[in-house]
């Protein structure tokens, strides 16, 4: 379902070259979980950050559904951020300024079309499924870390996306929250979604369908 | 909902610095608006002040000049077509175009000589109130004539013909009584005497008649061409003639003031400007991990553009509104206020309030381009990444 080989990347900053992959490759099969583990430093984020297409490779390829997304023109790229692929970040990026329904209505208010009632009642949904049913109205201020990150796993769940992409997840969490967050994508994996998770924490990868392990910018 | 709902959550949100931001865009308004307002009623009241100060347009008969020669003998120039005009008929069709309510004045002369105690001298029938208006700067040792058969001489003529206030003399066929004598004016109306128009016409048996009608014109509200195209229209067989050196002398008074208050105005909405868009500006810096949320979201460039543009456009329309009503209650007290500007009304423009609004909308979206260009062109790898 999602191919990436070889895939290179070397960060520039005033003529200093930083390389962060040095030939990435990972193959991730539909409804697989897969975590991506690593050191800090060992290229996972960055790796990630390509696969889920917020950040060019300067080589390598990257397939989605057998279609080579390496240089996809800027609108077929949005299309596909929108309809195919979902993040989870470490920090949750609510805008302070929408309610928690609103933030997970957040995928579809790219344009001027209203947002359909059969949307709302599904972003209701995946508020309760997250365990956060009756706390829509709720602005991200007025809710705890780890609720808001469950909002952005809403937000994410709502698109009904075909690979969820995960930095992190329960990075700014405590034990107990991130543990509640960790068993959310977990049952994702089970639910047919790919998730792709990025964690420095083996108790948390394991709970993935496979790990994978970066060093210096490669697999382990 | 749709993308509309960030924007306006966001002013909502950060209402305390929107609320600032309006209100020193509609104080900016305001004052532009209040201020050039306040400009349209001084400089009609200024121009209007200052037709006390001469005609601008002059209507004549149509004539053309022949310089006759025959076998060596010259017969001097002879003048073809009509030689003068009917005052009544062309005052009326002067007071009836289009422009009618910028023509301040009408004084239509009547010209024609005399003989007092052997020396020739000029006689202008006149419409002695019509004169008045345009001859703000007469002064006068005497009375002005109250009565038909007075006479206003001139400084010069006077003293020429030894007149003093209270002398009678012949004109044509009836006797006159000089009434005054005009103070000297260093102009054409020192060497001749004035009467009044009814007079003169039946002392020169041309009843009814008028050598040429001065005009006065403001030209503030229209060019000074299409007044004269209008009565040359309204006149055909007259000549319409705009005195351009007392139209640009009359417009450079006019044109100072309302150039000195749109420099100001134009500062005042360049400080606004640079408020909006040094505001919006510090907002997307400030929300740039929100615009690296929206681009990761699949939201295109057009449109994260599109919420920045739409907070000045909001911004904008209210400031427009807001200005608008608050500057015209202010021009009115300032109105009220100035002497010159005695007897002006100013009307509420529903039209003036509309197009204040779209082009402070205009103007707000166009401070607000270069942030929301910038917020548009954030990478969410870049604003995403670097944390």
């Amino acid at each position: 379902m999602l191919e990436a080989a070889n895939i290179i990347k070397t960060f520039r900053t005033r003529g200093v070259e930083s390389p962060a992959l040095a030939g990435a490759s990972l193959t991730v099969a539909p409804g697989e979980f897969v975590a991506i583990v690593g050191r800090s430093g060992s290229g996972k984020t960055t790796f990630l950050n390509i696969l889920s297409t917020l950040l060019t490779p300067d080589s390598g390829q990257l397939r989605y559904k057998g279609e080579d997304i390496t240089a996809l023109p800027p609108a077929a790229l949005n299309r596909l951020r929108r309809e195919d692929f979902a993040m989870v970040f470490q920090f949750h990026y609510l805008l302070p300024c929408l309610t928690a329904r609103e933030n997970v209505l957040l995928p579809f208010l790219h344009s001027l079309a209203p947002v359909s009632a059969e949307v709302r009642r599904r972003a209701d949904a995946c508020l309760d499924r997250v365990g956060l049913g009756g706390k829509g109205d709720k602005l991200p201020g007025h809710l705890s870390g780890g609720e808001q990150q469950r909002v952005a796993i809403a937000r994410a769940l709502v698109k009904r996306s075909a690979v969820l992409f995960a930095d992190e997840p329960t990075g700014n969490l405590d034990r107990t929250t991130g543990e509640s967050v960790m068993d959310l994508l977990a049952d994702l994996g089970n639910d047919g979604l790919s998730v792709v998770m990025v964690t420095h924490d083996e108790a948390h990868a394991a709970r993935a369908h496979r790990t994978v392990h970066m060093a210096d910018g490669v697999m382990a | 909902m749709n993308i509309l709902v960030i924007p306006l959550r966001n002013l909502r949100m950060k209402w305390a610095r929107s609320l600032l931001l309006l209100l020193v865009f509609t104080l900016g308004v305001a004052s532009i608006v209040a201020l050039n307002l306040v400009s349209g009623v001084v400089g009609e009241s200024l121009e209007r002040k200052l037709v006390a100060y001469g005609a601008n347009i002059l209507v004549m008969p149509r004539t053309e000049k022949l310089t006759v020669s025959y076998g060596g003998f010259s017969m001097g120039d002879m003048l073809l077509g009509a030689s003068d005009l009917d005052e009544a008929r062309t005052m009326e069709r002067i007071a009836a175009i289009h422009h009618g309510s910028r023509v301040s004045a009408i004084a239509p002369k009547l010209v024609s000589m005399a003989r007092v105690d052997g020396t020739a001298v000029g006689v202008i029938g006149v419409r002695w109130e019509r004169e008045m208006a345009i001859k703000g700067y007469w002064a006068v040792d005497g009375e002005f004539p109250a009565r038909e058969d007075g006479v206003l001489a001139g400084s010069r003529a006077a003293a020429s013909l030894g007149l003093v206030p209270g002398d009678t003399l012949s004109l044509g066929s009836r006797t006159a009584v000089v009434t005054g004598v005009l103070r000297p004016t260093g102009g054409d109306d020192d060497s001749v005497l004035f009467t009044g128009m009814d007079f003169a016409q039946a002392a020169f048996g041309r009843p009814g008649r008028a050598d040429y009608v001065e005009v006065a014109a403001l030209c503030a509200g229209c060019p000074i061409e299409e007044i004269v195209d209008q009565i040359a229209e309204a006149l055909p067989g007259a000549e319409v003639q705009a005195l351009q050196s007392v139209v640009r002398q009359r417009m450079y008074s006019v044109d100072f003031v309302q150039r000195l208050i749109l420099s100001v105005s134009l500062i005042i909405l360049l400080i606004a400007c640079a408020m909006v868009g040094a505001t919006m500006l510090s907002s997307v810096n400030e929300r740039i991990r929100e615009i690296g949320l929206l681009r990761s979201l699949g939201f295109s460039r057009p449109g994260v553009f599109a919420i920045f543009c739409f907070e000045a456009v909001v911004l904008g329309a209210a400031a427009g509104c807001l200005g608008y009503v608050a500057g015209h209650a202010l021009s009115l007290r300032v109105i009220g206020a100035l002497d010159i500007t005695e007897g002006a009304t100013l009307a509420f423009s529903a039209a003036g309030l509309a197009l204040t609004c779209l082009l402070i909308v205009a103007v707000s979206v166009l401070s607000a381009f270069f942030p929301a260009w910038k917020a548009s062109s954030v990478e969410p790898s870049e604003a995403l990444i670097s944390l």
